[in-house]
């Protein structure tokens, strides 16, 4: 009983501090924000955690909707959580149609920055997932390029 | 160089800013009830489907104020809501009201770098996040360090940005959708406000583009308001005020002409440019009405009518 008391006590004492030292999601945020790079204002971001696709089954997604204006350049940018399994990915969907994707599928490349120029101002769908439906955890930031 | 010297040190900055914050007491400090003036239920469940699908930078508070200074139009004070009276503010209708209104002034000062005029803001903003309870997510210390140091543009703009989108899930997340619509309907009469005011004595045709095109987003702003907008007199007025802006737009007209986007690899990075585009129809004599009933709305919401 006595040790019980004494292991439960520790656990109250160094879990806090574990959980101190993980890296926060906030801290993804800023670190991606820097990655979007030079002359880019933070708008957005997204933190996104999906689990691993079942098999034979489609990869889970995370489903954004955001308005893009004309005369605006974007910039989407992807960062990965320490430890995450998957690579995340962003597409950019206009009414059911892709636009651009940071995963060229058919070549195997990723990006982790991808900037559309919009010249039409609407509601557009921004897809994240995990490429090749792994089990993932990660922030996608929205910039506007100045 | 020396931008990407700024940017570490920003970062550098914000994770310090962010850890803080995460281990302060903030999560303990995050349930307790609060009595809105719409109740949880009926608005809110219909509203929370329709917030998710068009809530999302339906009114950034500094993409208006980017257009501004990319046109070169010098800062004006004058247009920006006076600070004096919030202290009178007693709703919470009216709080995130003007929430949202001085977040959009925040905005404007940051992007034209007037960082040295936004402590009176700031600390207006700080009353008003606490009184709707959310002041655990905008952390006034830090951020009137950096306007009073002109020290870092960057941190500043993007923790101020984040501190709103904060609140703004953080409301979503806890059944206050309600408080969240009016601060997105604030941001959004103070950005209509500016771009109206500065398309009055500046012909561009980009700002003309970019008032026109909130014909489709009022319309969404209104979608979004509707479930609230019988629940007391305060939302069946701003709803009204509203539907007047939109009445304006009626004969506005939004257009679309088909194009093929093109892609392109620049230095690793992936870049489309979109070809099918908006195509704005407006007149001198709409705008000018448009703009007059803007200035009406958002006049009579900080009076706090």
């Amino acid at each position: 009983m006595k040790n019980r008391l004494l292991i439960l006590s520790l656990a109250l004492l160094i879990l806090p501090v574990m959980a101190e030292g993980q890296p926060a999601t906030d801290d993804l945020v800023s670190s991606c924000v820097l990655s979007a790079g030079e002359n880019t204002t933070y708008l957005k971001d997204f933190r996104v955690q999906l689990p691993k696709a079942s098999p034979g089954g489609t990869a889970p997604v995370y489903k954004a909707n955001m308005y893009l204006m004309k005369n605006m350049k974007y910039r989407f940018s992807v960062c990965n959580a320490p430890g995450s399994n998957g690579e995340l990915v962003i597409t950019l969907y206009d009414q059911g149609k892709e636009l651009i994707s940071s995963y060229n599928r058919s070549t195997g490349k990723k990006y982790s920055t991808v900037d559309f120029i919009c010249n039409k101002t609407g509601l557009y769908t921004i897809w994240y997932d995990f490429a090749d439906g792994e089990q993932g955890s990660g922030v996608g930031v929205v910039c506007m390029i100045r | 160089m020396t931008g990407t010297i700024t940017k570490i040190a920003a970062v550098i900055l914000l994770a310090g800013i962010c850890s803080c914050r995460n281990s302060g007491p903030r999560t303990g400090s995050l349930s307790f009830p609060v009595a809105d003036s719409v109740p949880a239920g009926e608005a809110e469940k219909l509203s929370e489907e329709a917030l998710a699908d068009i809530v999302q930078n339906i009114a950034s508070p500094v993409e208006i104020a980017s257009v501004l200074q990319s046109m070169q139009v010098p800062f004006s004070a004058g247009y920006l809501a006076p600070t004096r009276e919030a202290d009178r503010l007693s709703t919470n209708f009216q709080k995130a009201v003007m929430l949202g209104i001085y977040g959009a002034d925040l905005g404007y000062l940051n992007i034209y770098e007037k960082t040295g005029n936004s402590v009176e803001v700031l600390s207006t903003i700080k009353r008003l996040a606490d009184g709707l309870r959310v002041g655990q997510y905008f952390d006034f210390e830090t951020l009137k360090r950096l306007s009073v140091s002109k020290s870092n543009l960057d941190s500043l703009l993007f923790l101020s940005v984040n501190s709103y989108n904060q609140i703004d899930r953080y409301l979503r997340d806890n059944d206050r959708g309600s408080i969240s619509a009016l601060m997105i309907a604030g941001v959004w009469i103070e950005g209509q406000y500016f771009a109206t005011q500065v398309a009055l004595n500046n012909r561009d045709e980009v700002l003309r583009d970019r008032i026109g095109e909130q014909k489709i987003i009022l319309g969404d702003l209104l979608m979004l308001l509707r479930p609230y907008s019988t629940s007391s007199g305060e939302y069946q007025s701003l709803f009204s005020m509203l539907d007047q802006i939109s009445r304006k737009y009626a004969d506005v007209r939004v257009s679309y002409r088909l194009g093929e986007p093109e892609t392109s690899e620049v230095d690793g990075r992936l870049i489309m440019v979109q070809h099918e585009e908006s195509i704005v129809e407006m007149s001198d004599a709409q705008l000018a009405e448009i703009a007059e009933m803007s200035k009406e709305v958002r006049n009579k919401l900080i009076s706090g009518i």
